[in-house]
């Protein structure tokens, strides 16, 4: 293998992996979008909450990992249905907008909660995941592969297929798709509104949680953390907002595509490709497939 | 007054059933029943002291003109509206003030005169999710789609695929309803009303919208739905020829009021409806 084509796999590999987180993120926000047709500008600070809440009760309390997840994800269920019994219930049949200035506020309030309960400082976030980069990869192929990556895309794959499963296949996950289509008519089946949002922020939540410690474990739990959100989006404008898989694949895309536009374009125009090039190529596609790749065509009848 | 009589006659009716078996041919059971209700928005009246009553087994259609009160009522009755006064009974008791998903498994489905379906999903799924309170395995099984799951899925598709053969729309089962056509979404939303396997079923303006042929076979699936199933239906109806057609009984609202209840025949000749509604052309 030459060295030019090795040193193309690990930028595609790194870039692969980085997609993946991206995904990640962009996936919570499909959830809550896909059923309760919000877009919930909240999410990006409620990774930064989880994994906050997460490493809170691990420093305040002295919890182990394994006890401090179960933790964090109880606190995020209860936040989930402290937003629909504080926020979505007194805005039931309002327009999209005014929910999404709701979450707009949501977000502030996270924020400051997050503060207010653990502190504003950098926390090193560590649960023995591992580091560095794999011998494995190192010594067979002589690529370099940093080992959290791969166990971050594991992991993602995981939480992904089952979301799938869940979305397709079960009873609930059908009132979730009946919910986002319809409300009065996922009413008239029998269907609790109520019950629902909690499920769907709920899972969201737990989404944000694992994509928040995933983060963390790379650069640290920080305010920065919430910004990832805004890498979420072009991957949404490339996946579609409705697709679980549109998600995915537009994350790898993104991922791939900005490492290899700034190791083989970089040098061309100054470097910094990866910062903007995520937003061009979602602009480029808002051109020529307004819905995404996977994304539902918008039908009007008139 | 005399329905007021007729009220608690049915009441007692099916009170003295509990103890001595079925009911008498004769005898109309009661399935639901307004009493004295007025549903206000702010300071508009929609709804001004209502009462009226819906037998078992009959198709009883409510009819008035536009902004009557007859979608509000439908509303009332599938607890989508809470109206500030009045009683509503229901199979003989008073039924608490409820949720629309609460009247749902109470046994009440209904349509909408827009039609409301899943744009996003298949004709077999929006009715399927008419079956949702009826699946009862639990989460981990259907996760994995086996076991009860599976078994239990199967059942109700069984009971889906009859009701699709039934309103014979077969070759649509896997499109998307968004892009089916608005006669054909009407029956798919009637399709999914029907998998509840409801006591009784609203229809809000079942035919709007719809040509002759296509009033005529849903005409025909409505009172074939009312034979086959037994199910009770109320509906509200413009097409003044189909409702005669159709309705054991009518209802007639005006401006939020009732003005007539009776057979066909009888409010077709009431000069009160005739000077509110069926002269007034639209």
């Amino acid at each position: 293998m030459s060295v030019e084509f090795g040193f193309f796999l690990e930028t595609v590999i790194s870039g692969l992996m980085a997609g993946v987180m991206y995904a990640l993120v962009a996936l919570g926000f499909v959830l809550i979008f896909k059923a309760s047709g919000i877009f919930n500008f909240a999410q990006g600070v409620m990774c930064l909450f989880a994994a906050l809440t997460f490493v809170g009760v691990q420093e305040k309390f002295g919890l182990p990992a394994w006890l401090a997840l179960p933790a964090a994800v109880g606190v995020m269920i209860l936040l989930a249905w402290l937003i629909e019994r504080l926020v979505l219930r007194h805005l039931v049949n309002q327009d999209p907008i005014i929910l999404f200035m709701a979450t707009i506020g949501l977000a502030y309030v996270l924020e400051g909660l997050g503060d207010l309960m653990w502190g504003s400082d950098v926390k090193l976030l560590d649960i023995g995941l591992p580091q560095g980069a794999s011998d494995y990869m190192l010594d067979n192929f002589n690529l370099y592969v940093e080992k959290l990556e791969v166990v971050a895309a594991v992991i993602a794959s995981i939480l992904v297929a089952a979301l799938a499963v869940f979305f397709q296949k079960t009873r609930v996950g059908r009132a979730l798709r009946a919910v986002a289509d319809d409300h009065q008519a996922a009413l008239s089946v029998g269907i609790s509104l109520n019950t629902i949002w909690v499920i769907v922020w709920s899972v969201a939540g737990i989404v944000a949680l694992v994509a928040g410690i995933m983060w963390g474990s790379k650069s640290g739990v920080q305010f920065s953390l919430s910004l990832i959100a805004l890498k979420a989006l072009p991957v949404l404008i490339l996946g579609g907002f409705t697709s679980i898989p549109g998600a995915i694949v537009g994350g790898l895309i993104i991922g791939v595509g900005e490492k290899v536009a700034e190791v083989y374009m970089g040098p061309f125009v100054g470097g910094a490709v990866e910062n903007w090039f995520a937003y061009m190529l979602a602009l480029a596609f808002l051109l020529v497939r307004p819905q995404g790749l996977f994304g539902e065509k918008i039908i009007e009848r008139v | 007054m005399t329905f007021q009589a007729n009220v608690s006659d049915a009441m007692s009716d099916v009170t003295s059933n509990a103890a001595t078996g079925p009911a008498p041919a004769k005898e109309p059971e009661m399935m639901l029943a307004v009493e004295h209700v007025s549903l206000s928005f702010g300071g508009v009246k929609a709804i001004t002291d209502i009462s009226f009553d819906i037998h078992k087994g009959e198709i009883r259609a409510i009819i008035g003109p536009n902004g009557a009160g007859k979608t509000s009522m439908l509303n009332v009755i599938n607890g989508f509206y809470h109206p500030q006064e009045g009683t509503i009974y229901w199979q003989g008791k008073v039924r608490r003030r409820m949720k629309p998903h609460e009247a749902a498994k109470s046994g009440i489905a209904r349509t909408f005169q827009n039609v409301a379906l899943f744009k996003g999903m298949s004709t077999l799924d929006n009715v399927m999710t008419g079956r949702g309170l009826r699946m009862k395995s639990n989460f981990f099984w259907q996760c994995i789609h086996k076991g009860p799951a599976l078994r239990e899925e199967n059942e109700h598709r069984a009971k889906v695929e009859e009701i699709i053969d039934f309103l014979e729309i077969q070759h649509i089962r896997n499109k998307p309803v968004g892009k089916l056509p608005y006669g054909l979404q009407k029956r798919v939303e009637l399709a999914r009303a029907l998998a509840m396997e409801p006591d009784l079923l609203l229809l809000d303006e079942p035919m709007a919208g719809m040509n002759l042929e296509e009033k005529e076979d849903m005409s025909r699936f409505i009172i074939e739905t009312n034979q086959r199933y037994g199910t009770t239906i109320a509906l509200i109806e413009h097409d003044m020829g189909v409702v005669m057609d159709l309705s054991d009984r009518v209802v007639v609202l005006d401006y939020g009021k009732k003005i007539g209840d009776g057979p066909p025949a009888e409010v077709q000749a009431n000069q009160e409806v005739i000077d509110a509604y069926l002269g007034v052309s639209h």
